[in-house]
């Protein structure tokens, strides 16, 4: 939600102008939040543009307003699979419609593989079709691709662990691959996987306003906390391109 | 399925029917590859057959953020929740529980779960502009036997609980006949009133609210520990059913849950408490609650008689629109209040 958000913030803010896709398979996507979040964010503009004093500013926000916002993300709800498969195939053309998308999101990817698949080599063979249109999605047309996943235990020897859900085939999806977890009652995000960023993990906070970052105590070097989606239990989170 | 009725040209209508394939979601099983050999078409027959299916299943499914906010219509809005019928824990929950989703409600026993489930079997009875949503409950209880006479008291104590609500309406519902109480104590018996009961009372529009007393109860003694990964399946099996039933209906899921503690004490505000099930079952859950009772210092809960020296609060443990939060709630002969 946080993503959808941001992904309009105009240039003159160092945002990317753009409009977004939210394919929801879980009906997580609770409006209501989306405008708290989106008010927050009108709201720091207006507060840059303020200090600022730049022209562009000014013009920009005439037209960054909540309604705006709002109108420009796009809603699918999918309620199984084969709904998700249908989306994604439509996608393209919606895209070459609607050209100032510049991000996909699927919230979440796992919920409608999870139960009811006896034939795992076909969920293997979906998911990778679908991968696979969506790295090429990514790259028609220049949009990022935000997925999330949940996570699942895997029993091992004397121990079990916390792993992204979907098997390890679906790890090779991503090309980048965040994870949400706890620490007690701190809220971490893990770089788990990417091309140009070396594994790291910094801690962040989800307010009324959205995501923030977490003042670090005196002395660390975090890598700053980028506004991520709101996620309140331990999650993946991967992206493309 | 007919696919003439699909904008499909002759050829690839005749090609489904000699294949005998017989629904869109076969076709979208299948790879590209897999459909050229099957269909015996070209691969830009084939991509457009998977367009044209696309688009008839996908027809008219875009909303903006913005009209999903403007939507007032209490058949479709996303304002529109469930009432807990006291306005403090209303406004915990911005409005009630929402309409879609498993809501899970756990808690330690005597903390006051099953009284917030009778009183939402009331609230769902209520006209729409109070709350409720002019339907009945389903109530599945898969251990403890229902506590009718409760209910009983709670039904005629309604015109003291709401008191916003003009006494002739109260008394025109009749809020017993309302509340299906099912039995289900293992697995097959709930899985079968999930599929055949459920199905129907929902269907027919008798009921818009289900809840479940409660789902560790299913499985506590059927799985051990070697257990887990079939454990797991019901659980992923179920959540995909009360979802799917939850979505097709717009009828809020209720799951009330027990937790169990790492170290048999008394509760400090704050401390860990596990909900039972894991994480299979919180992947499924749109939004957690918890209800908690607090022993204040001094009392403790084998010594004091119901409600003497201890606190009970109702906590948001997770909700996408909600930030954690939690208030103080009272038991009284009328129901559950909340405290400001």
């Amino acid at each position: 939600m946080q993503l959808a958000v941001d992904v309009q913030i105009p240039e003159c803010f160092g945002g990317v102008a753009g409009e977004a896709v939210f394919i929801d398979t879980e009906g997580s996507f609770m409006v209501d939040r989306v405008v708290d979040i989106a008010a927050a964010c009108v709201q720091h503009c207006h507060l840059i543009a303020e200090a600022q004093q730049e022209e562009d500013h000014g013009k920009a926000l005439e037209t960054f307003s909540l309604e705006n916002i709002l109108s420009h993300i796009y809603y699918f709800r999918c309620r199984d699979y084969t709904e998700l498969l249908a989306q994604v195939y439509l996608l393209p053309e919606f895209l070459s419609e609607h050209s100032k998308v510049r991000l996909v999101v699927i919230d979440g990817i796992a919920f409608p593989f999870r139960h009811d698949f006896e034939d795992l080599a076909l969920r293997t063979r979906l998911l990778n079709g679908l991968a696979q249109q969506l790295i090429i999605t990514a790259n028609e047309h220049r949009a990022a691709v935000v997925l999330t996943n949940q996570m699942t235990t895997r029993i091992g020897q004397s121990q079990s662990t916390l792993v992204p859900a979907l098997g390890e085939s679906w790890g090779h999806a991503a090309t980048v691959r965040l994870i949400f977890h706890w620490n007690n009652t701190q809220r971490l995000a893990t770089l788990y996987k990417s091309p140009s960023q070396k594994e790291s993990t910094i801690a962040y906070e989800i307010t009324p306003h959205g995501f923030r970052d977490v003042q670090p105590p005196a002395g660390t070097a975090g890598t700053g906390g980028t506004e991520l989606n709101p996620r309140k239990r331990p999650r993946t989170e991967e992206e493309k391109q | 399925m007919d696919w003439d009725q699909f904008d499909l040209n002759p050829k690839t209508i005749a090609a489904l029917k000699k294949a005998d394939i017989k629904s869109v979601k076969e076709i979208l099983n299948l790879s590209g590859a897999d459909l050229q050999r099957l269909l015996k078409l070209s691969s830009a027959d084939i991509q457009c057959l998977l367009k044209t299916v696309s688009h008839t299943l996908r027809r008219n499914s875009m909303l903006t953020a913005l009209q999903l906010y403007q939507d007032k219509d209490h058949f479709t809005s996303q304002h529109q929740k469930l009432s807990l019928g006291c306005s403090v824990l209303d406004s915990l929950l911005k409005g009630g529980i929402p309409l879609v989703g498993i809501t899970e409600l756990a808690g330690e026993s005597s903390a006051g779960k099953t009284q917030i489930s009778l009183q939402l079997c009331l609230c769902v009875q209520y006209p729409y502009q109070y709350g409720g949503l002019e339907s009945g409950a389903v109530y599945i209880c898969t251990e403890d036997v229902f506590p009718s006479k409760r209910l009983q008291q709670l039904i005629d104590q309604q015109h003291k609980l709401r008191a916003d609500v003009p006494a002739e309406i109260i008394q025109k519902i009749r809020f017993g006949n309302n509340i299906f109480v099912e039995q289900a104590a293992d697995l097959d018996t709930f899985q079968q009133c999930l599929t055949r009961r459920l199905s129907l009372l929902l269907a027919r529009g008798m009921a818009r609210l289900v809840l479940i007393d409660s789902m560790a109860a299913l499985f506590r003694a059927e799985f051990g520990p070697a257990d887990s990964a079939l454990k797991a399946r019901y659980l992923q099996a179920f959540g995909a059913q009360l979802h799917s039933l939850s979505t097709r209906f717009r009828t809020p899921i209720v799951c009330i849950n027990q937790v169990w503690y790492p170290i048999a004490s008394y509760l400090v505000v704050g401390s860990r408490v596990t909900p039972a099930l894991g994480i299979t079952w919180s992947n499924q859950l749109l939004m957690r609650l918890m209800a908690r009772r607090l022993w204040l210092p001094g009392h403790s809960p084998a010594a004091a008689g119901p409600g003497a020296g201890s606190r009970r609060t109702l906590s948001v443990v997770f909700a996408p629109h909600l930030p954690p939060s939690f208030c103080y709630y009272t038991v009284q002969l009328e129901g559950v209040k909340g405290i400001k």
